[in-house]
């Protein structure tokens, strides 16, 4: 019940929107559900690639190299599954790939106190030039990811094909949204991240190892980008090209920025805006209106700042963001 | 103590300074400035040489050329759009005797440089020549065509009546393929529809195959079987997820764009029918070789279009289908067809 | 016998320590100079694995873009937007803001240059050209404030507003070089020509536009630390509370800022049309904006150091396809010697490694996502 009152407005948003979309669904079920897919898709690698920002942010590091993150990780997926023919060494890859750039970001800000936006833009000049540099075409995955169907939930009308029956990185950006969302207002874990990411010298005080944790945390964070970029070259496109992320990881820092540093409210956002780029495919394909295509593709990012400014503008970041934590200066 | 800190700088620096200081002997480039060697430089546009479009496809002209005439080419790859004139300056510097430019960006600065060399052949691939230079030719494609014809047989071969393009940037040459292919399908079957996808204006237009991809999905969720992706690795992104699909090649089919993309892009061979080419790598090499032994003229060339080979599909695609496309592209070859495409 | 204190400091100051006193009271030169040699000397082990003579390879990169006045030029050209772009996030660092729009400031003050600079074609230079300049700065700075307007009166976050006011921008200026301000008879997406009147010119091998961002630079430099503007900026930028307590409203300082920073992006554009490019055309353009970013983190949002750090990158681009054609090294190796050099600079630890307890502190630069 409380959890009911606390939410009411979350949950009634969600009611609205189901019901409207199962009202579309009604009339038009192929148009609902391949737009609904299509929101999805779009959404996939930004939920993941935005939840390293959440945990980064909420411990207390900005990380803007999220799209290097990803490119490495869709490179080191992609090529270690075309070179040694498993995609399961592939998946392996790529997450570590995502492990390892998010140690580099780690240390050098944590542990060197190195400005925390340099890391990221270093990152990320240094992803596209080596995966430039040593991209060799003519590969291809050996086999297509494997899709898996969740019993009973995929069964559901409209959202039971689109949410549950997909391949595993798919699966896990949605399990790992409601897992983050619930480790960090509910664990242990999550109140002492919340801590360093607001109050380190408090936290510290209490006896909190800040830098350990943020290094832990920022590390691990980056498996997410890892999965982000092994979605996008195994999963989805199953093939890896030049730039091939191509932008999605800036993307995502908006995404985390609209979701208010909360899991659940970037999946909306990311979905959200998922959806507002379905809408403008979807009326370059019906031809209703006559205008040009370039303001039809404007459309997610104009209503992206609509909303923000009409409904949900303020919020605020962790306040620790962006400041290396040094021991005992106050 | 402070000797072995100003040591370990200075260390630091000598380390930097011996890594620019040992002198060497320059490369063993050949003198092209010689009349019997065959030097060819390719400047690309924005892009690589293994790009799986139109900087690859002008390269492997250009090295073809050169090998048959035993001379040598070389390229370098365009990193900013304003280096375009810098970049010929490499070749002319070095007295190369034929340069290829690719790409209607470079149009002005090849005219530039052609005026500037005027003993140096200049080719410049998609580069419309509203007047004539006398040592430049554009080697221009009636991208118009190989839609047309493309679009001929995705009309015939559709049974939902609903045709699919996922684009790139909406550029000359893409819109060309593009309004040839809604022609061409009309053409052979009035009642098909064509939706029509450009990608968001953005610097990674040509390179988002996962928006390719999500959108062939979608295409196809909605009753479109025969989709054209036209839009250098944005589309290929599209033939792949086509490829991936259910019915691929028995009721869903792709076409590709540029070069025949069954050897480019592997992936999408499950339903790969056909490609929309623009002959780019055979006009270079022709253009080239023609510059060597003085036969080429100034103004503009155009360059072949047409169908790729069926390969597997040919036992698919039945003969009746194959017999009235094969009349369309003679059609359209020998101007008795009309495109009815003009770019305003 | 010399017994008294001064005496033995004197005695001690042998010239050994005196070139080390020296050296650690500019260190905030020396380390960024260190720095540069090691990234090169990271970079010479990269080219190495390539299989190519380091020594040859930066031989040429530099050679050409220095030693030769066509090269020259072409390193000033590059770095002149370089400069304008750093500044303008620089600035909007003072305060606190993370402006990653000035890519589109850029686009839209290049459009309204290019605009100016064909339309008003029967104007004299005199007027042409500072009125093409000013239209430039102004589409910028317009377009920078809808950002600055909604961070200051809807709190919407100017990463998120810049991200997607930058999307917006391009598809808004894709549209009007298709239709409306297309060349006449023309299939390419692009403006007419600007009058011959507008280009910039040269004094020798130097761009006008060139004289013009350091002038800037030198100006903002004195702007931000002798004006009480740039002390009102400076403290908004270090604690918003302190600065509200101090009476300096926030929204004006907000908007203010980003009204500068992309003005200053915005002539960035402004410049390149007029000085290279001579007219808008979708794609010559690109990158310069985000490349701003990197040159406000290289010089650490010193104004005066955008200029060294803009003409690194410039000397590095303008020398990176010689680099290919006489090596064959692809020229993405320029941007990693960047990354190396803006690692390196940055990282406290050289600092720390090289003069121990004598380092200086580094001041924090961003602090993130501001608030």
């Amino acid at each position: 019940m409380r959890y009911l009152s606390e939410h009411r407005k979350g949950l009634s948003m969600l009611a609205i929107v189901t019901i409207g979309f199962y009202a579309f669904y009604f009339i038009s079920p192929i148009k609902a559900s391949s737009m609904l897919e299509s929101s999805w898709r779009f959404a996939i690698p930004l939920v993941l690639a935005a939840m390293v920002g959440v945990i980064g942010e909420r411990s207390g590091v900005v990380n803007i190299g999220i799209e290097g993150q990803m490119l490495t990780s869709a490179f080191a997926g992609f090529f270690g599954a075309a070179f040694t023919g498993s995609l399961v060494i592939g998946v392996i890859a790529g997450v570590l790939t995502g492990i390892l750039m998010g140690a580099f970001l780690a240390w050098t800000t944590v542990k060197w106190q190195l400005d925390q936006i340099i890391a990221g833009v270093v990152l990320n000049i240094v992803a596209a030039g080596v995966t430039s540099f040593y991209y060799k075409q003519g590969n291809t995955l050996p086999a297509l990811m494997p899709k898996f169907k969740v019993p009973i939930l995929s069964d559901i009308p409209l959202i039971g094909p689109v949410f549950f029956n997909r391949g595993i990185f798919a699966l896990a950006a949605l399990v790992l949204v409601f897992v983050v969302q619930y480790m960090l207002f509910s664990t242990r874990w999550g109140l002492r991240t919340r801590a360093i990411g607001e109050y380190p010298n408090a936290a510290d005080t209490a006896g909190v190892d800040v830098i350990k944790m943020r290094l832990i945390n920022v590390t691990l964070a980056g498996g997410l980008a890892g999965m982000a970029g092994a979605y996008l070259s195994m999963e989805a496109a199953g093939t890896f090209e030049r730039g091939f992320t191509a932008g999605r990881g800036f993307l995502a820092l908006a995404i985390l920025i609209f979701g208010a540093w909360y899991p659940n409210r970037v999946m909306a956002a990311a979905l959200f805006f998922g959806f507002a780029s379905a809408t403008a495919a979807q009326l370059q394909i019906d031809k209703v209106v006559e205008i040009p295509q370039q303001f039809i593709n404007m459309l997610p990012f104009v209503m992206t700042l609509i909303v923000l400014s009409v409904a949900a503008g303020r919020v605020r970041p962790p306040a620790a963001a962006g400041t290396p934590f040094v021991k005992g200066s106050a | 103590m402070i000797a072995k800190r100003l040591l370990a700088l200075a260390a630091v620096s000598a380390l930097a300074l011996t890594a620019c200081s040992s002198e060497t002997a320059a490369p063993t480039d050949a003198d092209c400035a010689k009349a019997e060697v065959l030097c060819v430089g390719l400047v690309t546009d924005l892009g690589k040489v293994d790009d799986k479009s139109f900087n690859q496809s002008a390269w492997e002209g250009a090295q073809a050329a050169a090998e048959e005439a035993g001379g040598i080419s070389k390229y370098v790859e365009t990193t900013d759009t304003k280096d375009y004139a810098a970049n010929i300056k490499q070749f002319t510097d070095k007295s190369y005797d034929v340069i290829v430019t690719v790409g209607f960006l470079m149009a002005e600065a090849t005219v530039e440089a052609a005026k500037a060399y005027p003993d140096t052949k200049f080719i410049g691939v998609d580069q419309f020549q509203a007047e004539t230079v006398d040592n430049l030719t554009g080697l221009i494609f009636p991208e118009d065509q190989a839609g047309y014809a493309a679009g001929y047989l995705a009309g015939l071969m559709t049974t939902t009546n609903k045709l699919g393009q996922v684009l790139g940037l909406q550029i000359p040459p893409v819109e060309k393929f593009a309004k040839g292919f809604e022609a061409g399908a009309l053409a052979a079957n009035p009642a098909v529809t064509v939706a029509t996808v450009y990608h968001p204006a953005a610097d990674n237009a040509f390179t988002d195959p996962e928006w390719g991809a999500a959108q062939a999905a979608t295409q196809l969720a909605q009753g479109i079987d025969v989709i054209f992706g036209a839009g250098g690795k944005t589309g290929n992104g599209a033939l792949g997820e086509i490829a991936k699909a259910e019915g691929a090649g028995t009721s869903v089919f792709c076409i590709g764009v540029d070069t025949d993309q069954w050897g480019t892009v592997p992936e999408a061979q499950p339903c790969l029918i056909t490609s929309a080419m623009k002959l780019i790598t055979a006009g270079t090499k022709d253009l080239i070789l023609a510059a060597k032994d003085g036969s080429i003229a100034g103004g503009n060339f155009v360059g072949k279009t047409g169908l790729a080979d069926y390969h597997d599909f040919a036992s698919v695609i039945s003969e009746d289908i194959q017999s009235k496309v094969a009349e369309i592209v003679a059609g359209l070859a020998d101007g008795s067809i009309a495109t009815g495409v003009v770019l305003g | 016998m010399i017994d008294t204190e001064d005496a033995v400091a004197t005695a001690e100051l042998t010239p050994l320590r005196r070139l080390w006193e020296f050296i650690v009271r500019y260190q905030a030169v020396v380390v960024p100079l260190v720095a540069l040699g090691l990234a090169f000397s990271i970079g010479a082990l990269l080219i190495q694995l390539q299989g190519v003579n380091p020594s040859f390879a930066y031989q040429s990169l530099f050679r050409s873009a220095l030693m030769t006045s066509d090269g020259l030029q072409r390193t000033l050209e590059k770095a002149t937007p370089l400069i304008l772009t750093g500044l303008a996030v620089s600035i909007a660092l003072r305060v606190g803001l993370f402006n990653i729009g000035a890519q589109g400031q850029l686009i839209f003050g290049a459009l309204g240059a290019a605009w100016v600079g064909y339309q008003w074609a029967s104007l004299p230079a005199i007027f042409l050209i500072p009125a093409a300049l000013a239209a430039g700065t102004l589409f910028g700075a317009m377009w920078a404030s809808i950002s600055g307007l909604l961070k200051a009166y809807r709190g919407v976050h100017e990463v998120i507003s810049t991200i997607m006011l930058n999307s917006i921008a391009v598809g808004i200026i894709d549209w009007l070089v298709s239709y409306p301000l297309k060349e006449e008879g023309q299939i390419l997406q692009r403006t007419p020509e600007i009058a011959e009147q507008a280009k910039l010119p040269m004094f020798s091998f130097v761009p006008a536009g060139f004289i013009v961002s350091v002038a800037l630079a030198l100006a903002l430099a004195w702007l931000l630390n002798r004006t009480t503007l740039g002390f009102r900026f400076n403290t908004v930028g270090k604690n918003k509370h302190a600065a509200r307590y101090a009476g300096i409203k926030l929204p004006g300082a907000i908007v203010g800022a980003m009204l500068f920073s992309g003005g200053l992006a915005g002539l960035g554009g402004a410049i390149e049309t007029l000085g290279v490019v001579h007219r808008y055309e979708n794609g010559f353009n690109a990158g310069l904006g985000f490349d701003g970013i990197t040159i406000a983190l290289l010089a650490r949002g010193n104004p005066i150091a955008t200029i060294p750090a803009a003409l690194l990158v410039g000397v590095l681009r303008a020398g990176a396809a010689s680099l290919q054609f006489d090596t064959g090294i692809q020229p993405e190796v320029v941007d990693l010697l960047l990354a190396i050099t803006l690692l390196l600079v940055s990282i406290p630890l050289l600092a720390g490694v090289l003069f121990r307890d004598r380092a200086a502190k580094s001041e924090a630069l961003t602090s993130g996502w501001g608030s």
